[in-house]
């Protein structure tokens, strides 16, 4: 058991201090706030803090109203969520100048419910169209691990912040890996649900098609107390599903027996670094599983992933790129220019494309229940390196980080990101994948490897 | 590959012209790289062959 009031406390310890009248939800709050203070000039992971709007729910939760399964769990939410009374950023300078939220986004006001604290909002990667966690307006988010380092993206923040202990839950969003991805280069656990699981009302788009919210955390158990406080239909987003709530926590702990596991081969067992691959073969060795499969046509589903997110995002964002060209950032000026020029049959054979592989991924459900592959190729690029070297092949960083998550959100399947690296070494996170709805089969895999030690987060 | 670029200079110019999506001097290169990526990453793609049958993914209900 940690020190409630120390960066390694989780949000279930943290929680349970709170309900137990152990600790005031204020004293949580305030060292947060500290926590935060002494370390956002090496992290930059904040751009937002709303302290007087935190400590006046920790005084409500302290007067007993508030009580939930999260009472005084501070969290932070990637900017690209709204905070009412703050311009919903998304990362760029754009949006900080447009109008205040007036309203909390739909996984705030439900984490809120639940007696979560809200601490701030978080930096990204600029619209997020972002694996790197760089940032021309505000900053890189820095890698608390290594502050030369990226955090990925486009959830930088979120992870940095969680990474760092300045809070123990963040929420991020992942269009083709942005949890994922930064959750890996950080040592983190990360929930990317099932497309239309969680509402993404209250948050700004990036690509409607695959737009997911989730939560980031230094535990199973915290990802899985955050979901099923998220869960439910929401009307204001039309993905979101009608399907009841299935909560993740009441069988989390009931280990892997009769879940049927296999490894990703082929386009999953190359094209990254060494590291990445071992660690999945470490969590397969703990995992006990031996059996390796294909997931077909991978590589084309990456480029149907890529091709709808430039020309989705480009028309989204067309708007702003004729009247203020020169207030984007100028990576991803460049590629949302380029999306708009693109030609539609690609954005159609893509859309058709996706159907075929969906009917084929989802076969392979019926033989397995969880498939293990790397969540990114590589451990955390050196901040403003521009190209690496995967396979012996050269490659620009940015549009790369997300090889081998972007085939997997395309068709919206959820997934937990967990930290897999060896002790020492810089982190690198596995992709536990579950079939649609299955959240809580990843989430007890996950929560099996924490207890046996292969799946290790604690705060830098 | 100079006439490759060339060619995709002359796309980027003619379909910036057709949408009218100004493209200053200075932004050019990094728009020309970034569709030639894109074709670049998107070619895995474009070799897969469809049945004629197969409809898009998205389902319009009104």
């Amino acid at each position: 058991m940690n020190d409630i009031l120390s960066k390694a406390a989780t949000a279930a310890e943290i929680a349970r201090a709170v309900l137990a009248g152990k600790t005031k939800a204020g004293a949580v709050v305030e060292a947060a706030l500290a926590r935060i203070a002494a370390a956002e000039p090496a992290i930059n992971a904040f751009t937002d803090i709303v302290a007087e709007r935190a400590r006046k729910r920790a005084v409500e939760i302290d007067a007993g109203k508030r009580r939930g399964p999260l009472a005084g769990v501070p969290f932070a939410v990637k900017n690209l969520i709204d905070i009412e009374g703050l311009p919903t950023r998304a990362g760029s300078k754009i949006n900080a100048e447009g109008p205040t939220a007036r309203r909390d986004g739909a996984l705030v006001r439900k984490l809120e419910a639940a007696g979560a604290v809200l601490l701030g909002g978080l930096n990204m990667g600029e619209y997020a169209y972002d694996f790197t966690g760089e940032n021309v307006h505000y900053g890189p988010s820095r890698n608390p691990h290594d502050p030369t380092r990226m955090t990925g993206g486009s959830s930088g923040g979120s992870a940095a912040a969680v990474a760092a202990g300045e809070v123990p839950l963040a929420l991020g969003s992942d269009t083709n890996g942005s949890i994922r991805v930064p959750a890996s280069l950080c040592g983190l656990f990360g929930l990317k649900p099932t497309y239309g699981r969680l509402s993404r009302a209250g948050s700004f788009p990036f690509v409607d098609a695959f737009d997911h919210l989730g939560p980031m955390a230094r535990s199973a158990e915290d990802l899985a107390l955050a979901f099923d406080a998220m869960q439910g239909w929401d009307p204001d987003d039309p993905a979101c599903t009608d399907r009841p709530p299935e909560p993740a926590l009441p069988r989390l702990h009931d280990g892997i027996a009769g879940l049927r596991i296999a490894v990703a081969g082929d386009y999953f067992a190359r094209n990254g670094n060494p590291e990445c691959f071992e660690a999945v073969a470490r969590v397969a060795k703990v995992l006990g599983v031996g059996r390796t499969i294909v997931v077909p046509e991978a590589a084309a589903a990456r480029a149907a992933a890529y091709v709808i997110t430039t020309i989705e995002g480009a028309e989204l964002h067309l708007p702003r790129l004729r009247l203020r060209p020169q207030d984007f950032d100028p990576d991803t000026r460049g590629r949302l220019m380029a999306g708009a020029l693109l030609p539609g049959s690609l954005y159609v054979k893509a859309q058709r494309f996706r159907r075929r592989y969906r009917a084929r991924v989802l076969a392979l459900f019926d033989e397995v229940d969880i498939v293990l592959a790397p969540a990114a190729p590589c451990t955390a690029p050196r901040l403003g390196q521009v190209t690496m070297t995967l396979g012996g092949v050269e490659m620009p960083v940015r549009a790369n980080l997300g090889l081998f998550t972007q085939p997997i959100s395309f068709i919206g399947l959820p997934v937990v990101a967990v930290p897999a690296a060896r002790a020492g070494t810089l982190p690198i996170g596995v992709q536990v994948i579950a079939r649609p709805f299955n959240e809580a089969a990843a989430l007890r895999v996950a929560a099996h490897l924490e207890r046996q030690g292969v799946c290790v987060s604690a705060p830098a | 590959m100079a006439e490759k670029a060339q060619d995709i200079g002359h796309l980027v110019d003619e379909a910036a012209k057709a949408i009218g999506l100004e493209i200053a001097p200075q932004y050019r290169d990094s728009v020309i790289l970034n569709v030639e990526r894109s074709l670049a990453i998107a070619q895995p793609l474009l070799v897969v062959d469809l049945d004629d049958a197969l409809t898009p993914a998205p389902v319009f209900r009104p």
